[in-house]
């Protein structure tokens, strides 16, 4: 039988959707991001639970005032796997010598990665309920910190993901992506700007990293109920550069 | 339909592959024959696409394999050395998978997934996980999902490895069934296998290509050096060896004075 011989790669989107749909399913094979997940939501509702009783408000900030710690803690349990786990396996070679490009595997995990962001954002759907059920909370707010919530996810899943193509170990990834994504946040806390900007009151490096490198700033204007666009093009930039350096990194990988 | 030119590949001083050069056919059988530690993977893992060359260039159907890499691999279907698979994937999935990162979909996908299925004899493990099947349905699985987009050049790295050897004599005559327009290139190290598969054998030591000839011509020589086809290779490859210590010891100097 002689072959149709066959020149033409998969196109752009379709690559992508094809490797987020094998993604999805290998995201639940290990079972720690189900387990991340659950744990994220019985933590995060208990802890908002708490804080409910004591300030008697129907408010959700005190459960979005959880995420810049919360996320950066359970997502790498997410992330560490998607590349670090194919080096593991020895799949990478396999998958990347089919017809795609890198950045079609890249976008593919990660759109795999946020749905499953989407289960974590979702935790919130029972907080949400009790407190429509006991007042009239501002639905602005709850809507545009959510939005937040997604954003500053979709960022350290970015951010994870360029962490797990560098390393060969999923607990080196984990740890990494951790401590990574805490400076991101934490790099925006009043507390720690005092201090970097102590070290150096005329250029005021603490005020120059929130300002250009901190995740915590657009998230909290979006928690604020400020849909700004700086805010957006900062995350949305943050996750163009690590999605394109992780692209990067494979193709470098390829030796 | 392979054609490679002058490839090398160095990582520092060690040249894993130095300076091959050959062509293999559409119809043609050839075989990578050699020690571990050769340089037939790492040449394999040149022509996939998967490792850049140091030096020299090499194409695959007319597709330059560093500036048309994604051309290349759309025409090659590649089974790597250690035939690593998806092990949490159904094989139904898994091959559905690699036909539609071929650019398969719809009609065209399930003619050549029934196709396969048939060819490499998987329809008892279709419903399984890849990780609950054995070695042999491994490495034929790995062959599916290699051949499902039907390529034109076919690149396996020990591809019977792990199989039994009714696997082995039904493999092979599969792999002569494929060879009609295409042009295949497989790895090993047990000459046996290679010659009762190949046409055409290639052999590598050390990361240099000691022989690039026919079989029946090797056979000839072999006969004319009054040695069998195993003894002649073997000898190839001891020549070798002696010319590299040889070399590495460095000239012999003159005596004394």
């Amino acid at each position: 039988m002689k072959p149709h011989t066959r020149s033409r790669a998969v196109p752009f989107w379709s690559g992508v959707f094809t490797v987020a749909g094998r993604e999805v399913g290998g995201l639940f094979e290990g079972r720690i991001a189900m387990i991340s997940a659950i744990a994220f939501t019985l933590l995060a509702n208990s802890i908002f639970m708490n804080e409910f009783f004591l300030s008697g408000r129907v408010d959700m900030g005190p459960w979005f005032d959880l995420m810049p710690l919360l996320l950066p803690v359970f997502l790498p349990a997410v992330t560490m796997r998607l590349w670090a786990e194919e080096r593991k396996q020895r799949t990478l070679e396999m998958l990347l010598t089919m017809p795609i490009r890198a950045g079609q595997a890249v976008l593919g995990k990660y759109l795999a990665a946020l749905l499953l962001l989407g289960l974590f954002v979702a935790a919130a759907l029972p907080v949400i309920v009790m407190l429509w059920s006991l007042g009239a909370p501002d639905g602005g707010l709850i809507l545009s910190g959510l939005l937040g919530t997604l954003l500053l996810g979709a960022e350290l899943i970015a951010l994870g993901m360029l962490v797990s193509s560098l390393c060969a170990d999923q607990i080196v990834a984990f740890v990494s992506t951790t401590v990574l994504g805490l400076t991101l946040v934490l790099l925006g806390d009043d507390r720690v700007v005092a201090v970097l900007d102590g070290l150096a009151d005329v250029s005021a490096p603490g005020t120059w990293m929130r300002e250009h490198l901190s995740a915590l700033p657009a998230f909290e204007s979006f928690v604020r109920g400020l849909l700004g666009v700086p805010a957006l093009v900062h995350v949305l930039g943050a996750c163009v550069l690590f999605l394109a350096l992780n692209a990067w990194v494979l193709e470098r990988k390829r030796g | 339909m392979i054609l490679v030119e002058q490839i090398s590949k160095r990582y520092g001083d060690f040249r894993a592959v130095d300076d091959v050069s050959f062509q293999v056919a559409p119809g043609e059988i050839v075989g990578f024959l050699g020690p571990n530690g050769a340089g037939k993977s790492t040449l394999l893992k040149m022509l996939c696409t998967w490792l850049q060359p140091s030096s020299g260039r090499a194409e695959i159907a007319g597709h330059d394999v560093v500036r048309d890499a994604l051309g290349a691999r759309c025409n090659l279907g590649y089974l790597t050395e250690h035939n690593a698979l998806y092990d949490g994937m159904f094989v139904q999935a898994f091959l559905r998978f690699a036909g539609k990162l071929r650019g398969l979909s719809g009609k065209l996908l399930t003619e050549r997934l029934d196709w396969v299925v048939q060819a490499c004899t998987l329809g008892d493990v279709l419903d399984r996980r890849v990780a609950q099947c054995s070695k042999g349905y491994r490495q034929r699985i790995g062959l599916a999902a290699a051949l499902i987009h039907d390529p034109p050049v076919i690149l396996l790295d020990e591809p019977t490895h792990g199989l039994d050897p009714l696997q082995v004599v039904a493999f092979r005559e599969f792999l002569r069934s494929l060879s009609e327009g295409r042009a295949i290139l497989f790895s090993s190290h047990n000459l046996a296998e290679v010659a009762s598969i190949t046409d055409r054998l290639l052999v590598l030591h050390r990361g240099r290509l000691l022989a690039d000839a026919p079989l029946d011509q090797l056979q000839a020589d072999a006969d004319a050096a009054d040695t069998n086809l195993e003894g002649h290779v073997l000898g190839l490859v001891r020549a070798a060896g002696e010319a590299h210590r040889g070399a590495a010891r460095g000239p012999v100097q003159g005596g004394a004075s």
